[in-house]
């Protein structure tokens, strides 16, 4: 071997700016959050466990937390279950299967804040095309849904600024987006899965494509599935774009999409309040390294063939 | 539901039966119903920044809009002749979308922080890798575990210290400030490391023989090999970074000089009023437009490299 010290000089730029970039801002973080720093200041007074206190009592930190997992829980069950429909339909498709996948992924390709913005636009209570479409389907027979006959009569909801929408718009969003990520993703999956365990799953009585479906496909997609779940998760905790766009102020109607990137922005950048940003910042990292130690942890234990 | 597990006599046989046309067609409505709804968004950009003021006020017009020509009075503003100040809908939504803001400017920043971004990632992440796969030291594990423990930390989760770090630097509001967070890419090192470790040693070996540095083997004979994992994280970073909103707006204070496209995008809208809902559409579809292109044109490509950098 040529140089016995030479991969020292390979290994030696990453280490330091792993060091740099990635854990020094996690001490950094962690012992901000212990004072009431703000930047300008000279110093900084240690406040102890003051600010995670504020964090986990007071009313705008449970609305953060609720609107957060709120979003989580909608938008990974709903993007996840919808990415795994949509790749099982197109994978059973004997044509155009492509032409839909292209179509799905487009999503994830556009910049969410230019698509947030296009959002906005569509819902707009007055000239927005999803209320202008909704107002001409009223007198039809679709006012048999009683939501349907009710707004036609009180007019359709405000959506965005609308407290009772606002956060299922914002996650309805999420999806919209996440979708086809995770379809792609089991389209991956489900290639891998052998032909011949469904004719022996058949042989065996698994006469319903249901039956193929749970005997089959589901366990072998086991993996995928748990790597799917958590990276929805983590995308979904980070969400910003499309909160920032819609309420650059704030965190939407009654703080009801005060969701926890945007309260770190909102606390730290906006208004100096570094040492709750900080807190803030510390809380969200555990619930992300957590979940993803969780997804190695059964990645590990083979959940697959359990 | 899965009837792809059939196998190909079976799928054959059951062309013809009805039962089974009926699920495709059932199949086919669901889908076409979901690509309505995800197609609406691009849809209404797209017809939005060809239409007229008016047009997009009372929605009518269809997808391109009469294309009459309309009053501009920020012209008329100006002291031009009104007949001077006539101009086609779509022509007056793109030329505002450039002249208004400088959006040249902001695509061209785009270009620079994505394509720095990647060059860094590669120029720190490949020898590393090498080195973690290819060649035996003392530590070799210790760092390995380090890289997966870094793969962990989603960088937008530490963006409050890095900020702060930055600021301490002076180093906000420069170019530095969009590219350093992202310079080093965890990421890249594993796959690059797991891409590497099924490259044959004797390839290595024989560059050896023949007199090659570590150096030129890394650059020469290594990054050949390693040209499809490397379009896949090519992929994976300049979408992420091309896209990303919440950094640059962190960061990037004030000055539009250093503005990334989705922050111009963001300044638009900020003061739009409804004469500016053309343009604003139109500046979207320019700043969505390069990605969506590139994925329609190399599509396996995209679908393989975003999937490749998923499944770690």
């Amino acid at each position: 071997m040529a140089g016995r010290s030479v991969h020292i000089w390979f290994v030696a730029p990453a280490i330091t700016l792993m060091c740099l970039i990635l854990l020094l801002p996690i001490l950094v973080a962690a012992v901000l959050s212990f004072t009431d720093y703000s930047l300008g200041n000279t110093s900084a007074e240690w406040v102890g466990f003051e600010n995670y206190e504020k964090v986990f009592t007071r009313t705008t930190y449970e609305k953060m937390f609720t609107a957060t997992f709120t979003y989580v829980f909608v938008v990974v069950p709903a993007s996840v279950g919808l990415g795994l429909a949509a790749a099982l339909a197109i994978n059973s498709l004997t044509r155009f299967g492509d032409i839909y996948k292209t179509i799905y992924f487009l999503p994830v390709m556009a910049a969410l804040l230019a698509m947030a913005i296009v959002w906005e636009f569509a819902l707009h209570p007055t000239v927005g095309i999803v209320n202008k479409t909704l107002v001409k389907g009223c007198g039809s027979w679709l006012e048999v849904w009683g939501w349907y006959a009710y707004q036609c009569a009180n007019g359709f909801p405000l959506w965005l600024t609308d407290k009772n929408y606002a956060i299922w718009v914002v996650a309805f969003i999420g999806i919209w987006q996440g979708f086809g990520f995770n379809m792609v993703l089991y389209l991956a999956g489900l290639t891998g899965v052998p032909r011949e365990l469904y004719q022996a799953a058949e042989m065996d009585g698994a006469r319903s494509a249901w039956e193929r479906f749970r005997l089959v496909t589901w366990p072998m997609l086991g993996p995928t599935t748990v790597f799917v779940v958590t990276i929805s998760c983590i995308r979904s905790f980070q969400v910003f774009d499309t909160v920032e766009a819609f309420y650059p102020q704030g965190g939407g109607p009654g703080k009801s999409v005060f969701v926890m990137m945007f309260a770190i922005y909102e606390k730290a950048i906006q208004q100096n309040l570094m040492g709750i940003g900080a807190a803030i910042t510390v809380i969200f990292m555990s619930f992300v390294m957590g979940l993803t130690m969780l997804q190695r942890w059964l990645v590990e234990r083979r959940v697959h063939y359990s | 539901m899965t009837d792809t597990t059939l196998s190909a006599p079976a799928r054959t046989e059951r062309v013809t039966n009805f039962r089974f046309s009926a699920t495709e067609t059932l199949k086919h409505v669901c889908l076409i119903l979901g690509a309505v709804i995800v197609l609406l968004p691009f849809y209404v950009m797209l017809s939005y920044s060809f239409k007229s003021p008016s047009e997009i006020m009372t929605n009518t017009g269809g997808f391109f809009g009469a294309q009459e020509l309309f009053r501009d009075d920020y012209c008329i503003k100006l002291g031009n002749e009104v007949a001077d100040c006539m101009v086609k809908p779509w022509i007056y939504n793109y030329t505002t979308a450039f002249s208004k803001a400088p959006l040249l400017r902001y695509l061209m920043n785009g270009v620079i922080v994505t394509a720095s971004i990647f060059f860094i990632q590669v120029l720190v992440a490949l020898p590393c890798a090498y080195a973690l796969a290819k060649l035996r030291w003392r530590g070799r594990e210790t760092v390995f575990s380090l890289v997966l423990f870094c793969l962990l930390i989603p960088v937008h989760a530490i963006a409050l210290p890095l900020y702060i770090m930055l600021a301490k630097l002076g180093l906000t509001n420069t170019y530095a400030a969009l590219i350093v967070p992202w310079t080093i890419s965890v990421f890249g090192i594993f796959l690059m490391r797991q891409f590497f470790m099924t490259v044959p040693d004797d390839l290595i070996d024989a560059a050896r023989m023949d007199g090659m540095s570590e150096f030129g083997i890394i650059w020469q004979v290594m990054l050949p090999t390693a040209i499809p994992a490397l379009l896949a994280f090519a992929i994976f970073s300049v979408v992420a970074h091309w896209n990303d909103y919440f950094w640059p707006r962190i960061v990037i204070t004030g000055t539009r000089e250093l503005f990334t496209p989705p922050l111009g995008l963001r300044e638009f809208k900020g003061d739009a009023d409804g004469d500016n809902f053309g343009p604003m559409m139109a500046t979207a579809t320019v700043i969505v437009t390069p990605l969506i292109v590139a994925f329609m044109l190399a599509q396996r490509r995209f679908i393989e490299g975003i999937t490749l950098t998923g499944m770690k």
